[in-house]
């Protein structure tokens, strides 16, 4: 295991480099704003005094590479500064808003996987012919549209016309839960409360469906596309001519191979939804970080813009660390070579 | 290019793609003579006919200030089909020459591109969007720079990866041996046979260039009112769920619809030119 | 004369394309008899693989593929049998060998999970543990002496040599009436090719199986095959025991053939008058004369 050590020490050192090309970047984006940010903050009343306070406490009348300083010294230290809006630290508000949002992308992450690559499979083994045509047309209808769209279509469809789920929230309010993680599914479970956690579930289904749907379309695309190259392969037809069954070949001499290459871009639309959950948490009124981080955009709130999307980067940036391990573990070549590739 | 158009038509699935997106360009381009209400595209208001669902004249109902529903949308395709060509224009270029340079120089030129390329493609594209916009004002200059700025790098993670492995082909060698210049050997040797990749992305990415400029909109951050759009038009409609339901799910469809479409063409292309990633 | 392993009688293949009907087999027949080494000989696109898919019953499958004729095997007619039972051949009855071991096998699973699907097609219910017994017996006879690490290893980890012991090991696992060998070791080095055909001649001689041979490489059917078939665009052009079609070619064809035998420079098969009057004429218009 060796290898994988080093591949992991590399991915690290990479990403934290791509990390501060991020924190430069929204750095600079933030900086680039029109107007004074003390100002804006302290509303049109303030006294020039006030202001002038403010600019000092804010370094804002150092050199931009100072200010920079400044801010890595604060991030390192885990200060992402007050919020302007909430008048609370930034950290605090993130704290309190990315679990929902976080829970939502991992439900959505499942489904996208769970229906995605059997959807795949399946169209790959019957390539050519009716069940393939419907999956593929059905996938490309999923990515042909933004989440939003999807979940104004799923609300009507299933909350509305057939009431079959909640229109909107996570939880019932009838239920007092606790909050330990952050996570519903979790803290229900943890309080033992069996019904809170299946009110929870009911109540993600249709936002985790709107989010997962494109990403599903697009699973589905890429491993059928990967896994018919892959039934060209010498090694598909050996299969075949001892009589391996072809569910079997479909499965696991097929897909195996063809997961390596789809995984990379499966991790990229994964962190996507991080993204995207903003566009479905505004339909299904989700208490997560999209309503905080479109308020905040909306505002100008300088501070809780660039932790809100350093948290994001970061998260984004763990993901696709996870997704390159998961590739090096199955993919022999690499977990077995003494230098990663 | 005459082969390539006749397989498009031959196959159903891009022959639909074809008439769906000939079907929106063309509500796009006439859309001052196939509206009934052209000036329903601007701040007009028509109390007497507000909120009402799809009924003649009003097709696709109108909006709760009485404006034609169905004139708005084929403004809002104008709008976002602009917004399109003005994206890829300024991003192709930008990142294929940047993933051609990276490519075939390599060393640190190809390290520190990369790392930059990276940077951008590190932060959720929404989210770069939303920021970008956030702290300029929403118009639709701006609207297009932010999408723009999370554009480009796919096209330069694209064209790298073609240019590393055309960099050890038998041409580029022979070129580089009766010595022609770095810049000949990059963009007429190497360019053209990224062409066909490129062209593949490109019919793809209108579709979503439109999908992600209706998602800013939809979030109060891209085109601002009354100029009509997709994405704001279902965020307005959303509001008023499930009883004025045309107000969103026709800009909806719209969108899906354009999408569709642009994804049925780029999806034959890729089969036609082989430009597979 | 006891029953014909494989008796292949007058099949024709042919593919429905976009620009309409190519046949590629115009009525071929063969035989191999138990315990036979036979090679059929030709040059690439002569149709002597899509031959060997035939029998398996791989391009019964293919939906655009047209097939004529008739291919007995073990004296039942494979289009008699559903597709079950075609299936149920497969890998038991008759396996194959390909062309390049290493990329026929699994790039990401062990060698010893591929073993254990290979005999479980013999016995479904094989354990693990059973299955690595026998694997690893088998591998010693083809002189695979460390087989713990082969089976444990991954098919990149070994040398071309060894992928092709492996190949071999698992096509004679299941003692297979008849074994299909499609160019077997081309993509190896000469010497390696040369041991392994040593060893696969060693084992089928001892197992008794017939073997169909398909190589373009005259060397090594002189070497290997107790007779001959030579095919060309799709038809049987010449058959005899390998020796006296080696001393005697008749056909133009195969004269052509062994010319190019020796001929490391390159150059392939010299062009031959395809006018001539005895091209038109194969020598072969039944299979049965030419055995009588």
């Amino acid at each position: 295991m060796i290898p994988l050590a080093r591949l992991l020490a590399k991915r690290l050192a990479t990403s934290l480099i791509v990390l501060i090309g991020v924190s430069m970047l929204i750095f600079a984006i933030a900086r680039i704003i029109p107007g004074d940010p003390a100002r804006i903050a302290l509303g049109p009343n303030a006294t020039a005094e006030q202001i002038a306070d403010l600019r000092a406490a804010l370094h804002l009348n150092d050199h931009i590479v100072v200010q920079y300083g400044h801010f890595v010294a604060d991030v390192a230290r885990g200060d992402l500064g007050v919020s302007l809006y909430t008048n609370r630290p930034v950290t605090a508000d993130i704290a309190l808003y990315l679990p929902a949002t976080l829970e939502l992308v991992l439900v959505a992450g499942l489904m996208m996987v769970g229906i995605g690559l059997p959807l795949g499979i399946w169209s790959a083994r019957w390539r050519g012919r009716a069940a393939d045509n419907m999956i593929r047309l059905v996938s490309l209808l999923g990515v042909s549209a933004p989440s939003f769209v999807w979940a104004v279509i799923l609300m009507l469809l299933f909350a509305f016309y057939l009431p079959l789920f909640p229109i909107a929230g996570r939880i019932s309010d009838s239920y007092a839960i606790s909050s330990v993680t952050g996570f519903l599914l979790i803290d229900t479970l943890l309080q033992g409360d069996v019904r809170a956690f299946g009110n929870a579930a009911w109540h993600i289904v249709l936002p985790a469906f709107a989010l997962a749907l494109s990403g599903i379309g697009q699973a589905a695309r890429l491993t059928r596309a990967n896994m018919v190259e892959t039934y060209d392969k010498p090694y598909i037809e050996m299969a075949q001519s001892y009589g391996f069954p072809a569910r079997r070949i479909a499965n696991h001499y097929a897909f195996r191979p063809s997961l390596i290459p789809s995984l990379t871009i499966i991790g990229l639309d994964f962190a996507a939804m991080l993204g995207n959950a903003f566009l479905v948490e505004a339909i299904f009124a989700w208490p997560g970080l999209s309503r905080y981080g479109v308020a905040v955009i909306l505002r100008k709130d300088l501070n809780a813009i660039v932790g809100t999307v350093l948290i994001i980067s970061a998260t984004f940036l763990l993901v696709n660390i996870i997704v390159d391990l998961l590739i090096a573990l199955l993919n022999p070549r690499i977990r077995y070579s003494q230098r990663p590739a | 290019m005459k082969r390539t158009l006749a397989i498009l038509l031959a196959n159903p699935l891009s022959l639909l793609g074809v008439v769906l997106v000939s079907v929106v360009i063309l509500s796009a381009v006439f859309a001052d003579f196939i509206a009934p209400f052209p000036e329903h595209s601007g701040a007009v208001v028509d109390f007497a006919n507000f909120n009402k669902p799809p009924e003649w004249p009003y097709i696709f109902g109108t909006d709760l200030v009485g404006r034609d529903m169905f004139s708005r949308i084929l403004y809002a395709y104008r709008i976002s089909l602009i917004l399109g060509i003005v994206v890829l224009a300024i991003a192709v270029p930008i990142g294929v020459t940047i993933g051609l340079v990276a490519g075939y120089l390599g060393g640190w030129t190809e390290y520190l591109l990369m790392r930059l390329t990276d940077v951008f493609l590190s932060v959720p594209p929404l989210v770069l969007a939303m920021s970008i916009m956030g702290v300029l004002q929403p118009t639709l200059a701006n609207g297009m720079l932010a999408v723009t700025a999370m554009w480009w790098p796919w096209y330069t993670r694209l064209v790298y990866n073609i240019t590393r492995g055309e960099k050890e082909e038998g041409y580029v060698l022979a070129a580089e041996v009766i010595g022609a210049s770095k810049a000949h050997i990059i963009f007429r040797e190497i360019l053209p046979n990224c062409v066909p990749a490129i062209i593949t992305k490109m019919t793809l990415d209108m579709g979503f260039v439109i999908l992600i400029a209706s998602s800013l909109s939809f979030l109060g951050l891209g085109v601002q009112p009354p100029t009509p759009d997709l994405g704001s038009m279902v965020a307005d409609g959303a509001k008023y769920l499930p009883d004025s339901w045309w107000l969103t799910i026709f800009p909806g469809l719209a969108i899906l619809i354009a999408v569709f479409g642009f994804n049925l063409i780029g999806d034959a292309l890729r089969d036609i030119l082989g430009a597979e990633q | 004369m006891s029953t014909p392993t494989l008796d292949i009688r007058n099949l024709t293949l042919g593919f429905k394309g976009y620009t309409g009907f190519t046949e590629v087999l115009h009525g071929i027949s063969l035989s191999v008899e138990p315990g036979e080494r036979v090679a059929l000989v030709g040059e690439s696109g002569s149709g002597k693989s899509v031959t060997a898919r035939i029998v398996l019953g791989l391009l019964q499958e293919l939906r655009t593929a047209r097939i004529g004729g008739s291919v007995l095997f073990e004296g039942r007619e494979l289009d008699g049998l559903n597709k079950r039972e075609r299936h149920a051949l497969r890998g038991k009855a008759m396996s194959m060998i390909f062309q390049d071991p290493t990329s026929s096998l699994n790039p990401v699973f062990r060698i010893s999970d591929q073993f254990h699907d290979v005999l479980r097609r013999a016995d479904p219910r094989i354990t693990r543990d059973a299955a690595l017994e026998r694997a690893a017996a088998i591998l010693a006879e083809v002189s695979v002496r460390d087989a713990e690490r082969v089976l444990n290893a991954f098919p990149f980890q070994l040398s071309g040599g060894l992928n092709q012991r492996v190949m071999i090991a698992m096509a004679l696992a299941n003692e297979p009436a008849l074994l299909i060998a499609d160019e077997p070791g081309t993509a190896l080095d000469v010497t390696v090719q040369a041991q392994t055909l040593q060893l696969m001649r060693k084992l089928v001689e001892e197992h008794h199986t017939a073997v169909l041979f398909i190589s373009h490489n005259l060397g090594v059917v002189r070497e290997f095959a107790d007779r001959v078939y030579v095919i060309y665009k799709g038809r049987i052009v010449e058959q005899g025991p390998t020796r006296a079609v080696f001393e005697g070619p008749r056909h133009p064809y195969t004269r052509a053939l062994m010319a190019a035998v020796p001929r490391l420079t390159g150059g392939g098969i010299p062009d031959i008058d395809e006018d001539s009057p005895d091209f038109g004429a194969p020598l072969e218009t039944h299979d049965a004369e030419g055995r009588a």
